[in-house]
């Protein structure tokens, strides 16, 4: 099988590439790419004229709520979403039931989705940093690693003790092995479902203050420079969480950070009337905070973009806002959020685009992706992006079983049309067979 | 589309004034006996999720003089303690046929949460820290009645306005009736960001209640002691407490006026609670007729048309208004002087 993707935009932040030229994959592998390349004896040529043509998308933040929330998603469900939102590789995270903390349970998230019924993109679990998720024991992080662990994470349960986390990263450390950290500080946000502000106020609900979030950011990157320990922050919301990590990352201290396209994109206005498909941890902040966090993303200070994917069933979103969960899905809108709100307007380039939602987060986890050099992945990993197809955002029609989305019904700009992890895994309805050279 | 009342902040001044209108109306014809309540079909539905005597005995009453029938729904030995969701809850009682749905839940936005369900009209009995609307209708049916007026006055809300739904519906409704709301109180009780709240914040009592035509007191929770945002009724008596002493900075025939549960001696000492100038019981009163009021609003709409018999005419009721009002002006100009005589009195001693 030869495919020849042809007369693309070629994107591919690792190697500092942004060229129009096309590019084959053969079995399943990059073969090839160029302004001019072989494509005699190919089996499919597909136009790619306006089309961007990146390595495979890498997200760093997904929950597939396998094993014991399967009325959630499924690992199954999970993979097939992101193989339709442009995905290659996607880290899922531990707060499962029970929670990914024996190698065991690694084997099993490696073998379900390896599964031919699963999506055929790659998986790469985070590891339990404590045991059950519980912030106080630690888990058996060498031998966690060497199931297959790229990281270690205590996601939604947030790590209190600053002692317990000083242990954690030093043994990390010693493991090589990177610390993911939502950051919050829980005796200041407990019961709290939205940020503390104007909204809050006016809605009488209680808050979640900007310094939870930002003074264990603080902390956590305080430890991170003095321990060494290589230190990813999950979801940074506010311009106080961005400053800290600015400083951490001047005073040399290992560390990175993701945002996720809801927290650039919407603000604590979109709750409404007490919207529950808006409630999320941390919270939907203002608009002030955006303006830093669009800065920040350009500067360069937020490495990567991540989807926090977080699917919930109907029945447990259909609730006072008081009562429900904190997440929402976000595999399948995160290229068009991310295409219309920052790349068109001018905030990242499209190479820039690319290495935000492939080659960085590739990167900070070590993973085998991010980038179409040939040899540099286990197999071709590439997906082709439609930069100026309008679209309208519809849940309903999504892979994911569930449809807890705040981008429901939003016109956007930007999709991915094509996605191939070795063989072609996913290829958009919208996708023109006009494009469709030659097939062999 | 059924007409709800879920908050204060969603309606503009006419639905305001026409509430008001109707509620006065109500309560001359009920006062004077003039009103034959006729048996409608219609059935409210009383849904409270969390404990309270006088709004659901004051709905009840409201009910019963319109003519309605009243069921109640408890959550405890319902099927919501066997796990049932609140949205199958809500459609449930759709489906027994409930006209309107009256609520409190401790959730703020629950109501607002049934009305998206329920397909009837939903009035909000009290929701969380979010509204109280009925509440706020009908403390302003009493300064109405003993001020005349609610555009230009002075009111200072005081208290626990951060956890208050009253204080939110208080200060929603009197800013739109063009009245100036102060909110007083202690820094951690007040909401930190008041952008989107009506009324200006005041952290000291005697500057908050400095001239004020109207004071409004909110009950003191105990758990905000537990929960640390104040060191000690003790301490807050001393700063907060309305009684004579603090009452002297208002105006001197000034409104004193709680929602109730009252704690005595906490928020409020005895003379200030049931001296002259102590409107509690007449706010209890008003209750009633501000629900008659909310009831047939929420059903006038739905229905397309009034309901037979209860109903005057809104150009009755505004001549009936303007005859309440010079009467009230004759009143407080009686009870200044009155008062002003006191402070006389108290001088030359």
């Amino acid at each position: 099988m030869k495919t020849v993707l042809k007369n693309g935009r070629i994107l591919d932040p690792a190697q500092d590439l942004d060229m129009v030229g096309s590019l084959v994959v053969e079995d399943d592998q990059v073969i090839e790419f160029g302004a001019k390349v072989d494509a005699r004896g190919a089996d499919e040529v597909i136009d790619c004229t306006g089309l961007w043509i990146a390595p495979g998308l890498v997200d760093l933040h997904v929950h597939l709520r396998e094993p014991g929330e399967e009325h959630r998603e499924t690992i199954v469900s999970g993979t097939q979403s992101a193989a339709a939102g442009g995905y290659t590789t996607i880290c899922c995270m531990p707060n499962t039931n029970p929670p990914l903390d024996s190698p065991s349970l690694i084997d099993f998230i490696m073998d379900r989705s390896a599964s031919p019924e699963a999506g055929g993109v790659f998986v790469a679990p985070v590891g339990a940093l404590t045991l059950g998720n519980r912030g106080d024991q630690l888990s058996d992080l060498a031998a966690l690693k060497k199931a297959g662990i790229v990281a270690a994470s205590d996601e939604e349960a947030p790590i209190q003790s600053a002692l317990v986390m000083t242990r954690a990263m030093e043994t990390c450390v010693q493991l090589d092995l990177p610390i993911m950290a939502h950051c919050e500080e829980t005796s200041l946000s407990d019961g709290g479902c939205m940020n503390e502000g104007a909204m809050s106020a006016m809605l009488g609900l209680k808050g979640m203050p900007r310094t939870s979030e930002e003074i264990m950011v603080m902390r956590n990157c305080l430890i991170s420079l003095h321990t060494g320990c290589q230190l990813h922050i999950l979801r940074v919301s506010t311009w106080g969480a961005v400053e800290m990590i600015r400083q951490a990352k001047y005073l040399g201290a290992p560390v990175t950070c993701e945002i996720c396209p809801h927290h650039f994109s919407l603000t604590e206005d979109a709750v409404g009337e007490f919207n529950p498909l808006f409630k999320t941890t941390p919270p939907l902040r203002t608009q002030v905070d955006i303006d830093i966090l669009l800065q920040a993303l350009s500067d360069g200070t937020i490495d990567c973009i991540a989807s926090d994917h977080s699917p919930y069933a109907n029945y447990e979103v259909q609730v006072p806002f008081e009562e429900a969960p904190f997440g929402m899905v976000g595999l399948e809108s995160v290229v068009g959020v991310t295409l219309t709100n920052l790349t068109h307007r001018g905030i990242l380039s499209p190479l820039e685009t690319v290495r935000k939602l492939s080659t960085a987060p590739a990167q900070i986890l070590r993973l085998e992706a991010g980038t179409i050099k040939p040899g540099d992945t286990p197999v071709a990993q590439v997906t082709v992006i439609d930069p100026e197809l309008e679209w309208t955002f519809d849940v309903q029609k999504t892979f994911s079983k569930a449809k807890n989305s705040p981008f429901q019904g939003m016109k956007l700009k930007g999709k991915a049309v094509m996605t191939m992890c070795g063989s072609e895994i996913y290829r958009d309805a919208r996708f023109d067979g006009r494009r469709l050279v030659s097939v062999g | 589309m059924s007409r709800h009342l879920l908050g204060i902040r969603q309606l503009d001044r006419e639905d305001i004034a026409e509430l008001l209108q109707t509620a006065m109306e109500f309560k001359r014809r009920v006062l004077e006996a003039d009103f034959v309540p006729q048996p409608l079909n219609r059935v409210v539905g009383l849904l409270f999720f969390e404990g309270s005597t006088r709004t659901r005995v004051s709905f009840e009453q409201a009910a019963h003089y319109l003519g309605y029938r009243v069921t109640n729904f408890a959550a405890q030995g319902s099927s919501m303690s066997k796990g049932e969701t609140l949205k199958d809850t809500i459609l449930t009682l759709r489906h027994e046929r409930l006209d309107a749905l009256v609520m409190r839940h401790r959730c703020s936005g629950a109501p607002t949460f049934a009305a998206r369900y329920f397909g009837g009209p939903v009035v909000n009995a009290g929701d969380g820290q979010h509204e109280h609307p009925t509440q706020a209708l009908g403390d302003a049916l009493t300064i109405l009645e003993r001020k005349g007026r609610l555009e230009g006055l002075n009111v200072a809300i005081v208290g626990d306005v951060s956890h208050s739904r009253v204080a939110r519906s208080n200060a929603w409704l009197l800013a739109k009736m063009g009245a100036s709301v102060r909110l007083v109180g202690p820094k951690t009780l007040m909401p930190n960001n008041m952008s989107k709240l009506p009324g200006s914040v005041y952290y000291d009592l005697s500057a908050g209640i400095e001239d004020c035509d109207v004071v409004i007191c909110l009950r003191l929770q105990r758990e905000r002691m537990d929960e640390g945002l104040l060191s000690s009724v003790n301490e807050y008596r001393r700063q907060y407490q309305i009684n004579r002493q603090t009452l002297r900075y208002a105006a001197p025939d000034c409104l004193v006026m709680h929602p109730g549960p009252i704690n005595r001696g906490v928020e409020m000492d005895d003379p200030a609670a049931d001296g002259d100038n102590s409107a509690i019981t007449r706010q209890i009163e008003n209750g009633i007729f501000v629900r008659m009021a909310t009831l047939h609003w929420v059903f006038q709409s739905n229905a397309g048309q009034p309901a037979a018999g209860t109903v005057a005419p809104v150009k009755k009721a505004k001549e009936k208004v303007s005859t309440v009002q010079s009467k009230v002006k004759v009143a407080k100009k009686a009870s200044a002087a009155a008062s002003h005589a006191k402070t006389a009195k108290k001088k030359a001693k």
